[in-house]
């Protein structure tokens, strides 16, 4: 593990990172705020008038949250990738580092889907004024959680570390292929009683462009930051195992 | 040395043995069968208290493929953890892989014989379902769309269950391992099968787009889900049959 | 590691370890045994023993250096290996519900055998088990099954044979047929047996080894065994009396 980048320890990388990392996401959220106005004083059942087309402060709310849903979910994604491509450089090699980079990783990604359902749902809530709507993105959502916790329970059932760590790696490689899979099929397979609700993304102008990206790269350093913390957690405690199995021998 | 001749190694040789093997102690046994069959039973009974105060103005039909289809989830998560059992307890398991089979072949094996047995059951269900419920009922569309989809579905849950049911019967608490790792992953053909299902049950009452379509796509995917998975199953299964 | 194996050698096994994490189930195992020979392991519970058979049987793969079972790799070359090894175990390895010709004869398919029913009526002459060769196995005694499963593990005229435990719950008479057995086709045979029965082990054996914490800590061939320091280094490390 490398001591030290351009002069700094990684001590210093991860809370310079963290910290860069919540700037940005607050930034994010910000500009969410910045970009598109709300009626100072006014309720949420009422109006502003935008560009002379009166828009209900509820869509101006779930426009807000697009800025922070989008990125925590396009990340949750990204981070599970790597469950599955850990998982897979277990198999090659059975190095149990990758297996615990694994389990890691999944733990990360527990957290952003976790966040990714709840803004999901507030948004939900702001645009149809239901709490759950099992359209597409949504149930996605709620599979992805699924697999994940599935993911842990597999894991808790196993005694064996070697059988435990394999499959964990197989499971999670499907997992990850499943999730993809399953977001195209509500999209594809209309549900006779639900209709499909496709959210246009409409024309991003350049500045929420901008506070959307910021967001996607300040949360991926939080989940990269939250990564390498558990990660030292982790040595840390196989370290000390390693010490105990050579007193006893 | 010995002398005796061995002839060569050949996989369909080997890929018949296993599917013999299930089949001869299936029927000896009927253990799968009569449990799945019998649960099948209890399943619908349940599905009748669940409507028993529907009235008159609901049309089952537009539930009907999904409860079919929950009624096969169901009796799958029973029996396949059952078929795997039986290479567990004797540490049969270790018999099979010291002989020289490829791995792949004793998953191809067993997900075949699973695939019958699940198909077996089906033909019993189906019938009752029908009868229970749709008496009466003409479906919209024929039913060799309906077998269809049976059996693309079934190819899937036959298969995938029985990769996840290798792994389950290893853990502690067996039978819910496997329902926690089969719905989530089953959930896209599921979704896919229900969907092609209800097509043919309710045409275009359930489709205003045209069931035929809905029908055709639907089949598509979950024939798609069926081969990227089961792809991915037949190269992994080497590494959870030996861990 | 040397490419070239030496013809003598039934098994060349070169710093094989395996270990996961922490754990260390084998540490540096390193020794070759001449063909023909008979290696009795002994050794602690955990030792390593069932992982260094395990290793040489290609169930499981070393984590790190190589071992060469009869010239071929126990990794690279698993599958033709399987063809020339054979397996004993204190588990039955067979099948309840079917007939012990049935379970003979899936083994049979499985290692593609030339005349599977002459072989398999052979052996179950060689076991005394032909006139029960109908009837199911669970309905055999222990010591019945253990005959079947020496039968079972004969049936592709291995050349190496694995033992792990096989005298452990046998009665006299099963006792007799398997050491007939391996008297009869001592000569051209390699043996490795895991034994806890230290009298039986040194009595058979032309080689033997003690295993501990997954290292070795005697290997010799048996002329040279002075049995006091061996029993002396036997009881240091196993901690049990010298039966």
């Amino acid at each position: 593990m490398r001591r030290s980048l351009f002069g700094l320890t990684e001590n210093t990388w991860l809370y310079l990172l963290l910290s860069l990392g919540a700037i940005l996401t607050s930034l994010d959220f910000l500009m969410a705020f910045l970009v598109a106005p709300v009626v100072l004083g006014g309720g949420v059942g009422g109006t502003a008038m935008i560009g002379g087309i009166a828009i209900s402060n509820q869509l101006l709310f779930s426009q807000k949250i697009f800025f922070f849903h989008v990125p925590v979910a396009i990340s949750s994604f990204l981070v599970f990738f790597f469950t599955a491509y850990y998982g897979v450089r277990f198999l090659m090699t059975k190095d149990k580092k990758y297996d615990t980079r694994a389990k890691i990783a999944t733990e990360v990604t527990l957290v952003f889907v976790i966040l990714t359902l709840i803004t999901g749902d507030l948004w939900t809530r702001f645009e149809w004024g239901t709490w759950w709507v099992w359209e597409p993105r949504l149930t996605t959502y709620f599979i992805m959680t699924l697999l994940v916790i599935a993911y842990f329970v597999l894991r808790n059932s196993i005694e064996d570390e070697e059988r435990r760590a394999t499959y964990a790696a197989v499971f999670g490689i499907f997992a990850f292929m499943d999730a993809p899979i399953s977001f195209a099929i509500t999209r594809l397979v209309p549900s006779s009683v639900h209709p499909v609700v496709l959210r246009s993304g409409g024309g991003l102008t350049g500045t929420q462009l901008a506070a959307f990206l910021m967001g996607m790269f300040g949360m991926l350093m939080i989940a990269w930051v939250m990564f390498r913390l558990r990660l030292r957690e982790e040595f840390a405690g196989e370290h000390i195992e390693e010490i105990k199995a050579a007193l006893e021998g | 040395m010995a002398e005796t001749p061995k002839s060569r190694m050949s996989s369909w040789r080997q890929f018949k043995a296993i599917l013999r093997k299930d089949i001869v102690m299936e029927l000896r046994t009927k253990e799968m069968l009569t449990s799945m069959g019998l649960y099948a039973l209890l399943v619908l009974v349940v599905y009748y208290l669940a409507l028993a105060q529907v009235g008159s103005k609901f049309d089952v039909g537009y539930i009907a493929a999904g409860l079919l289809w929950l009624a096969i989830i169901f009796t799958s998560l029973l029996g396949l953890n059952r078929s795997l059992v039986h290479e567990k307890d004797q540490g049969c398991l270790d018999a099979l892989l010291l002989s020289p089979i490829d791995r792949p072949i004793i998953f191809f094996g067993k997900s075949v014989g699973n695939l019958l047995f699940l198909l077996i059951v089906e033909v019993i269900i189906v019938p009752m379902f029908y009868f229970f419920f749709l008496s009466g009922q003409t479906l919209a569309g024929p039913f060799w769309m309906l077998a269809l989809v049976l059996l693309v579905g079934s190819i899937g849950i036959a298969g995938m269950g029985t990769m996840l049911a290798t792994m389950s019967v290893n853990t502690k608490g067996k039978d819910f391992i496997l329902a926690v790792m089969f719905i989530p992953i089953m959930f896209p053909l599921l979704y896919a099968c229900v969907g092609a299902a209800t097509g043919v049950v309710m045409g275009d009452a359930a489709f205003v787009d045209g069931w035929v379509q809905v029908y055709w796509r639907s089949l598509g995917i979950a024939a798609g889900y069926d081969a990227i998975m089961l792809l991915a199953a037949f190269g992994l299964y080497e590494f959870i049959i030996g861990a | 590691m040397t490419e070239q194996t030496n013809q003598e050698f039934a098994l060349e096994v070169r710093e094989v370890s395996r270990t996961f994490g922490a754990r260390k189930a084998l540490d540096k195992v390193d020794f070759d045994l001449p063909r023909g020979a008979f290696l009795s392991i002994f050794g602690p519970n955990g030792a390593g023993k069932s992982t260094l058979l395990k290793v040489l049987s290609t169930l499981t793969i070393p984590s790190k250096g190589k071992a060469r079972v009869m010239g071929l790799d126990v990794v690279e070359d698993s599958v033709p290996l399987r063809e020339k090894i054979g397996f004993i175990s204190h588990n039955p390895l067979l099948y309840p519900d079917l007939s012990a010709e049935e379970n003979l004869e899936f083994f049979a398919e499985l290692y593609c055998l030339e005349n599977p029913k002459e072989r398999v009526r052979e052996l179950l002459v060689a076991v005394e088990l032909d006139h029960r060769r109908l009837d199911l196995v669970r309905t055999f005694s222990r010591g019945m099954i253990q005959r079947l499963s020496i039968a079972r593990s004969l049936l592709h005229e291995p050349e190496v044979i694995f033992l792990d435990e096989p005298y452990s719950g046998l009665d006299p008479h099963a006792m007799d047929i398997l050491d007939g057995l391996i008297e009869s086709i001592r000569d051209q045979h390699t043996f490795v047996m895991v034994s806890h029965d230290l009298a039986k082990g040194l009595q058979l054996c032309s080689h033997a080894l003690i295993l501990s914490k997954g290292k070795i800590v005697l290997f010799q061939d048996k002329e040279f065994i002075d049995e006091d320091e061996f029993a002396a280094t036997y009881r240091s490390t196993v901690g049990l009396g010298v039966s």
